[in-house]
């Protein structure tokens, strides 16, 4: 306010005499309305009262607010209440000293509202872009033991709810290191949830449901599933999603939950789908490596495909099996003629991961 | 002198601003909405363009574009109002809940997870509730601060509203108020909003002079009941319209197209679960709209000056008719529009009586807050 100065004063004929426009205003203190003419001096926009009242403005201080049919409105920039309204043809000195209008905003308003535009949705296009791809990346990057340490703190021992017993534990290290015989760091745990499901979990983590090996007729059968999980670990893919999942969701954050969702889903569909893609051909090559037969993988996304429900909500945030028939055809075809295929275990080892979660006493139910 | 000191609203006195000779046809109006959808189209579709192509981000600064045009084209009395927000504000008030609110709020959440998953559900279903708690509380606090900033930044002839209560106590009111209302099998709903709506608006004011909202809640519990009641009056109903046309088709004995007219039971039943839903809407909005009517109709701004909405059942529902139309007509386009139809709707019901002396109002020295509504916005109660 302290910029609004209120004189009262005789209105004093000087030789330069400015044009003159008719205005009326608000002073931002009271509601009277004032009426009167506004002339250019110098620097600041007189606005002459018509009881005589003088008052100063510096051209500075105005801001434009909008256009009306009978003249411009404006503005103080530290006295958001004033309002001052031209009345008429503006003198042209007077006009072009005038803060100029803004439609859209500043930066908008500069470069015109085509190639702000334009602009926008280029830069808006790269940094999605960015945020989709940069995670294919990054992933790889982040090491190993980080992830571990953040994914064992997050999922621990799952609250008791992992399965142990004294053969199920080295049937399983035996299946799992038959697969990937160079990584004995993936951890391979069966879990008592009755559902027919398998998760690679963050910190190179695969936990197979035990509605999953109750549903496997043969070892051979665990042994795709098992392969495709690890896939998943070995590719990075849990880490991948999360960094993708953190970009879109402060991406789209200014967008309407809705929508912003919607986008979201689209955009990381294209990518879960290349993930599984990777995970199978992954499971392929390392069953190929074990003399194990992918018919059993095979056979088993057949029912799989079946019988697949929506998963649990938290495992949203990780790699998610969707079963298209496809993959159960890529399995089939992989399977060679005359192959000196063995089981993937001993059928005393696969009845021992059957039992493993009815013999572990200890062992929980997992409640959602 | 240019003071008008003039009753309005057909209270006394010759209406200011208004035709004294609209005698017949009831006194004019205080408020006037004088805008066109056509001159409102450009801003609309090129709000919709920039928060497109800037994934959102725009919207803060389209939202403000939006009031300056609906507030400048109502007029109340002789002056049209004026918004004076800025984009940046409701900018920095979002940015703010990201980062005070919604990242606490996502690591909770991570926490929660991980806490059930390791098998300390009890401790992680506490954790859940004190964060409902907290958004149940916060939420409270938003509609108070977004009433708030809208007065802020509403200008009559210079002068704004605002408030010098900050809202974190009306927080604690909204909860207890709310779950005493929900606890009584929420037949004491009505209580709370109308009561909260007196609270929030006591706390308000317009230059120097404050509003105060006196309304009782006891006319508008007949409709509510109404509401309350609805679902059972229309299972009743329905019921024992099915069985009858089911006892009707089974007493008819053999004929041929029986499955037939099975089938054409099933239908029945489809269109009279749809029917149950609009009804029940209906019963909510005839509730709804006589809760306006009295919670405007108590309300005061200082000694002199009174309001009121007019705005019957029927009118809500053909505004509500013509949202879903021009939405459904325009492929989801007209959306845009919404906010426009519900600010002249508004705009056009609302009235004012009283006297009301330019000179003697003063501008309001209540605090301005440096942020927008972005509490409400995280909560998703932008709408008007």
């Amino acid at each position: 306010m302290a910029k609004v100065c209120w004189t009262r004063s005789i209105w004093v004929r000087s030789s330069f005499v400015a044009e003159m426009v008719e205005a009326e205003w608000y002073d931002g203190l009271t509601a009277r309305k004032r009426t009167g003419h506004a002339s250019l001096s110098g620097s600041v926009l007189l606005l002459r009262e018509d009881d005589g009242t003088q008052t100063a403005l510096p051209l500075q201080d105005l801001r434009f607010v909008e256009r009306r049919p009978e003249g411009p409105v404006l503005s103080l920039n530290d006295n958001r209440g004033f309002r001052l309204r031209l009345l008429g043809t503006i003198p042209p000195d007077l006009a072009e000293r005038l803060p100029g209008e803004s439609r859209y905003g500043h930066w908008i308003d500069r470069l015109g509202l085509p190639k702000a535009a334009a602009l926008f949705a280029g830069i808006s296009a790269v940094a999605l872009a960015a945020v989709l791809t940069l995670p294919n990346w990054l992933g790889p990057l982040i090491p190993q033991s980080w992830e571990r340490r953040a994914g064992d703190a997050v999922i621990g021992d799952m609250g008791n709810t992992l399965c142990h017993s004294e053969f199920g534990d080295p049937a399983l290290k035996q299946l799992a290191a038959a697969i990937d015989p160079e990584r004995p760091v993936t951890r391979v745990d069966i879990a008592n949830i009755d559902m027919v499901n398998a998760v690679a979990l963050p910190g190179g983590r695969v936990v197979v449901f035990d509605g999953l090996v109750q549903e496997a007729e043969s070892a051979d059968e665990l042994a795709g599933v098992i392969a495709h999980e690890i896939g998943h670990v070995r590719e990075r893919h849990v880490m991948q999603a999360l960094l993708r999942q953190f970009g879109l969701s402060i991406l789209l954050g200014g967008i309407n939950s809705d929508v912003g969702s919607g986008i979201f889903g689209i955009a990381s569909t294209s990518y879960t789908r290349s993930a599984e893609r990777e995970a199978d051909e992954y499971a392929r090559e390392r069953l190929a490596a074990a003399d194990i037969s992918p018919l059993g993988a095979a056979a088993f996304f057949e029912r799989l495909k079946k019988e697949h429900g929506d998963g649990p909500d938290w495992a949203a945030w990780v790699a998610s099996h969707p079963v298209p028939s496809e993959r159960q055809k890529q399995f089939e075809r992989a399977a060679q003629k005359g192959a000196d295929y063995r089981p993937a275990l001993s059928e005393q080892d696969f009845g021992a991961l059957k039992t493993m979660c009815d013999e572990d006493e200890d062992v929980e139910e997992f409640y959602f | 002198m240019d003071g008008m000191a003039g009753g309005f609203g057909g209270d006394g006195g010759a209406p200011s601003g208004g035709d004294p000779a609209n005698a017949d046809g009831g006194p004019a109006s205080a408020f006037v909405f004088e805008g066109t959808w056509r001159e409102f189209a450009p801003i609309a579709f090129t709000n919709l363009l920039l928060t497109i192509v800037t994934l959102g981000i725009y919207r803060f600064w389209a939202t403000t574009r939006e009031r300056q045009y609906l507030w400048s084209r109502s007029r109340f009395i002789d002056e049209h109002l004026e918004w004076t927000g800025l984009g940046k504000e409701l900018f920095f008030g979002f940015l703010m809940v990201a980062v005070l609110f919604g990242i606490p709020v996502l690591v909770l959440q991570f926490v929660v997870e991980a806490l059930m998953i390791q098998g300390y559900p009890g401790l992680g279903a506490a954790l859940m509730v004190a964060m409902v708690l907290t958004i149940f509380y916060l939420s409270g606090v938003a509609r108070y601060r977004a009433l708030r900033y809208r007065l802020g930044r509403t200008h009559w002839r210079g002068i704004r509203g605002g408030s010098y209560d900050p809202g974190f106590r009306y927080g604690l009111s909204y909860m207890w108020k709310y779950a005493v209302g929900y606890l009584a099998m929420g037949l004491m709903v009505p209580w709370a909003m109308v009561s909260l709506w007196n609270e929030r608006w006591g706390h308000m004011s317009f230059g120097q002079l404050r509003f105060s909202g006196q309304a009782d809640f006891s006319p508008v519990m007949k409709r509510y009941l109404l509401f309350y009641l609805a679902p059972l009056i229309l299972l009743i109903v329905g019921f024992l319209a099915i069985g009858a046309v089911a006892l009707g088709i089974g007493a008819a004995g053999e004929f041929d197209r029986k499955e037939l007219a099975w089938g054409a039971l099933g239908g029945l039943i489809a269109i009279g679960f749809v029917a149950f839903y609009l009804l029940w809407g209906l019963a909510y909005l005839f509730f709804y709209a006589k809760y306006l009517r009295v919670v405007i109709g108590e309300m005061r701004l200082g000694d002199d000056i009174s309001f009121g909405f007019s705005a019957t059942t029927k009118d809500w529902f053909r505004l509500i008719l013509g949202d879903v139309g021009l939405v459904l007509v325009t492929l989801g386009v007209g959306w845009i529009f919404l906010s426009y139809r519900h600010w002249k709707f508004f705009i056009t019901y609302v009235e004012a009586y009283g006297v009301i002396d330019p000179d003697a109002l003063m501008q309001s020295d209540t605090p301005m807050a440096k942020h927008g509504e972005g509490l409400l916005d995280a909560f998703d109660m932008g709408a008007i």
